[in-house]
């Protein structure tokens, strides 16, 4: 039997008509600017909730979502800049906020902030929230530590946090003491002089602080002591209640979105709080995310083509896979709705430079091991590595300096001479301090498998063999937490690594990577006189004395320090992150800044 | 049910404990004896994360926290995710587990159903046109991966008709909802049962050749019974027995299957859970996990062999 053409078409067509389900059309070109009547905001992310408690949170894709539902006394706008959020103004020498000699800040708060259950907001929630946020010990508690008391509150949130072997017991113990004001729980720097006014006093200077305290959903956020009370380990795992006062539970806070349905590893939806204090009034009325797998963004990708997502690259999901990337980047009408945005993430290569247990060629600050560090740096091609690994889609080479471009500290295009590519001096450096090969022999270079790390790796070993003729192996982790903890003991001779800024300051580079202060994570061990008291023991005095200064008056001295790290060869840049969104064209007020999404309550639907 | 049948599904039950304990204290070993944790990042390390890992009883020998472990277990208590911090693990896996179990269903019906129709279909047109395509269509499903069939299910269901019919009939890739709706479940079922619907189409075919080439099938035309009561009532169910005794390897090969499946579809299973859990240390998942697939499967190989004793009353325990 031979069945007709027509008779195969019908079957087929049969076919597709029981299998394929019929649903509603995909995404187009965006509207004329009239509003949808439906402001349903849907995209994925791909990370469940670690904790969105404030005095906890760590990670980006909690503080991208989270930053919605908790304000801080001041954030970031959409240009990085530092704008009154809770509090009436920033404060600056000449409107009073600060004290000439740097150390008082005395901040207004607005009268009409509310939290989402309608419980008004005053400056005893501020102090609690940071008191707080101290006790806990949460990884982020250093951004209060220049608060006059600091260390002493840690010290008595160490008592119950760290001996219970019950997470309950220590939020528990915290909210108790918090609650009965316990004065051993209170920064004796933080001070309420009334209802609306917050007075800070610092131990030492600090002209990182008020960045640092905007760090969106993070230690300086402000949260409901009645919701806390009601649940101290878990309340904010719960959808926010409308009670207020002493009835208050769940994820209260005074953003202009509430936390009203979480099922774990599956969904979480957020809606617009009624009557918000805030302005202006936010446009989508609520926020339906779903949480996949990071083994489905390919899918989800191709779910955002079908419309079945509005946009794909929120909550810190900006790294997609390449692959889609470059399919995206050359169709004529998807590529136009793919905003590449470049991210405040730099990577690099370390080299062990202060842990001689460790060893290598490369340790130390003599002339041999700068030199074949600096050999090593110039054999590799930045621009070429951005073009063929990242397809200059994915990222941009690190001409710069290691803060990247758009912040405050980036030295300028092509200004970092570690950053330029040299194979004949290289070669040069090479055969000057290395002669016969056998100090750079059987090195190995050590990086976290996955991502862009494998043919950045792949990349290096080419550059390293065709232009100094050195083998070095490739070392891959599969596991990025046993690599993490290892690199920052210091335990790899060359090794990947980087760093996503969390404010806008200098400082949160200087201090959290190198110099004794990073102490535990400083990976090359530069200028740590822990590990090798040899090593450039001017940068801790450098960088204490640029941390207590303004902006204005440190900058200066963070040049100097990345000067001296780019003269001491501490490290091998490698590229900036460009992160890449995908936004269909009826969305309105989308997109990202070098640190975060930009807020939800700026965007709105156009009909489409 | 007779006593010999009872006394054995009380052995069955009491092997299947012990795999349990046996599977549960392995994974646990393994999963806590792997380097790194959930909790360390550039901004916990150090002293920190040796108190937050004391915190959670994680600096304590495995068997310790193992025997601590057993005790919640008995009690239902699976105890709490380590990287959702304060999340019950009981409620969460056995939703998950409801998700599996519904696509698996649907995938053993498709296997089970298609498998069988097909092979008797196939038996009874032997040599012909109809033999030679259900026959090849088995091959293809028994020969083509589920990862395979399930990406090109999505690229020619999900975006090229959607292309093609200018966006009025597709497959909707992400999945809403806690449970899929046929509409969202048919293509990941199809994906994962294809491969087992072709090893039963080829099974029953054999084993309903084999059937009706009997005499008693040869005696129950020659009685002039309508060739439908011969194929169904007395070829088919006799051609059943090999085609069950394969059905235990196949719903191992679906959980299985479900794993890639689930997460190429980003379906909330516990196929998803299973990889999520062990590349984030999330050890409590992993272990529940892995105890509840080994339970799954111990019950479910049980359940084939009882069934043997319904379609032939000579098996007997």
């Amino acid at each position: 039997m031979r069945l007709s053409k027509a008779k195969l078409t019908g079957v087929l067509m049969s076919a597709l008509g029981i299998f394929a389900v019929a649903c509603g059309g995909g995404g187009g070109g965006g509207g004329g600017g009239a509003l949808a009547a439906k402001q349903i905001l849907h995209f994925p992310v791909f990370q469940d909730p670690k904790t969105w408690d404030p005095g906890k949170l760590d990670a980006e894709v909690d503080s991208e979502l989270v930053q919605n539902v908790f304000d801080n006394l001041w954030r970031y706008d959409n240009s990085l800049n530092i704008v009154p959020d809770i509090a009436s103004k920033v404060p600056s020498s000449s409107n009073g906020g600060i004290s000439a000699d740097g150390l008082t800040y005395t901040v207004s708060l607005r009268h009409d902030v509310k939290f989402s259950n309608g419980d008004a907001l005053t400056s005893k929630d501020v102090l609690y929230s940071w008191n707080r946020a101290v006790a806990l010990r949460g990884p982020y508690r250093s951004n209060l530590s220049a608060i006059d008391g600091y260390t002493d509150v840690v010290t008595e949130g160490k008592k119950f946090c760290a001996k219970g072997a019950d997470p309950t017991v220590c939020a528990t113990s915290v909210q108790t003491a918090l609650a009965a004001n316990d004065p051993k729980f209170a920064m004796k720097g933080l001070t309420a002089p009334d209802d609306y006014s917050v007075q800070i006093k610092l131990a030492t200077a600090c002209g990182w602080c008020l960045a640092a305290w905007s760090l969106q959903a993070s230690t300086g956020s402000i949260v409901d002591h009645n919701a806390v009370a009601s649940d101290p380990l878990n309340w904010w795992s719960k959808p926010a209640g409308d009670s207020a006062g002493a009835a208050a539970s769940g994820q209260v806070g005074t953003g202009a979105y509430k936390m009203t349905e979480y099922v774990p590893k599956q969904s979480i939806k957020f809606k617009r709080v009624a009557n918000w204090w805030g302005s202006p009034k936010p446009t989508l009325t609520e926020v339906d995310l779903d949480i996949k797998d990071a083994s489905t963004m390919p899918t989800a990708i191709a779910a955002w083509e079908q419309g079945t997502y509005d946009l794909d690259g929120y909550g810190g999901n900006s790294t997609q896979p390449v692959a889609d990337i470059l399919r995206i980047k050359g169709n004529s009408r998807e590529s136009k709705e793919l905003l590449l945005k470049p991210k405040g993430r730099t990577t690099w290569v370390s080299f062990n430079i202060g842990y001689p247990s460790t060893g290598g060629p490369f340790v130390g600050e003599s002339a041999a091991a700068k030199g074949l560090r600096k050999a090593f740096t110039l054999a590799v091609d930045k621009s070429a590595l951005a073009s063929t690994v990242c397809h200059n889609l994915l990222c941009a080479p690190a001409t710069g300096g290691l803060i990247t471009k758009g912040l405050i500290g980036y030295l300028g295009d092509g200004s970092d001479p570690l950053g330029k590519f040299d194979a004949p001096t290289a070669k040069s450096l090479l055969t000057q301090y290395d002669p016969d090969g056998s100090k750079t022999k059987n090195l190995k270079y050590s990086y976290n498998a996955g991502g862009l790390n494998d043919p950045v790796a792949t990349f290096l070993q080419g550059q390293w063999k065709d232009n100094l003729g050195i083998s070095v192996q490739l070392d891959p982790h599969p596991d990025a937490s046993a690599f993490i903890a290892d690199r920052l003991l210091g335990k790899y001779t060359m090794s990947r690594d980087g760093w996503q800024f969390d404010y806008n300051h200098p400082q949160d580079w200087y201090d959290n990577l190198w110099g004794s202060l990073a102490a535990g994570s400083n990976t090359s061990g530069y200028a740590d006189p822990t590990g090798d008291p040899t090593v450039q023991p001017t940068y801790d005095s450098t960088l204490m004395s640029a941390d207590g200064k303004p902006i204005s008056e440190a900058l200066s001295l963070y040049k100097q320090l990345a000067i001296s790290q780019q003269n001491d060869v501490a490290y091998l840049p490698l590229y900036y992150s460009v992160g890449q969104f995908l936004i269909h064209s009826y969305l309105k007020g989308a997109g990202s800044t070098a640190q975060a999404d930009f807020y939800w309550d700026g965007i709105s639907i156009l009909k489409h | 049910m007779t006593r010999g049948t009872l006394i054995y599904i009380g052995q069955r039950i009491g092997l299947i404990v012990v795999t349990l304990l046996v599977v549960s204290f392995g994974v646990f070993a393994a999963v806590h004896s792997i380097p790194g944790n959930a909790f360390i990042s550039e901004h916990l390390h150090g002293q920190d994360l040796k108190d937050v890992l004391h915190q959670f009883g994680l600096d304590r020998p495995i068997p310790v926290q193992y025997w601590d472990y057993l005790r919640n277990v008995v009690h239902g208590d699976f105890g709490q995710s380590f990287v959702i911090q304060g999340q019950d693990i009981t409620p969460l896996v056995l939703r998950e587990l409801s998700v599996s179990m519904e696509l698996g269903g649907s995938a053993l019906i498709i296997t089970v159903g298609m498998g069988m129709l097909f092979g008797v279909l196939a038996a009874i047109r032997q040599n012909t046109w109809v033999d030679y395509t259900l026959t090849t269509f088995a091959v293809i499903g028994y020969s083509v991966p589920s990862f395979v069939i399930a990406t090109l299910g999505i690229l020619v269901f999900g975006l090229w008709l959607q292309d093609l019919t200018g966006g009025t009939v597709y497959y909707k890739i992400a999945w809403d909802g806690t449970y899929g709706t046929i509409g969202e479940l048919w293509l990941p079922a199809v994906a994962l049962g294809l491969y087992t619907s072709g090893q039963v189409t080829r099974i029953t075919r054999a084993a309903m050749l084999d059937v009706i080439q009997q005499d008693y099938i040869r005696t129950a035309r020659a009685k002039g019974l309508p060739s439908r009561v011969v194929t169904l009532r007395h070829a088919l169910r006799n051609a059943l027995v090999p085609v069950t005794s394969i059905l235990g390897p196949l719903v191992v090969t679906i959980i299985a299957g479900s794993v890639i499946i689930e997460n190429i579809f980003g379906i909330p299973g516990l196929g998803k859970e299973f990889v999520r859990s062990i590349t984030a240390h999330d050890y409590n998942i992993t272990v529940a996990v892995f105890t509840l697939y080994a339970a799954l499967i111990g019950v479910a190989n049980l359940a084939v062999d009882l069934v043997y004793t319904a379609i032939d009353p000579r098996i007997r325990y």
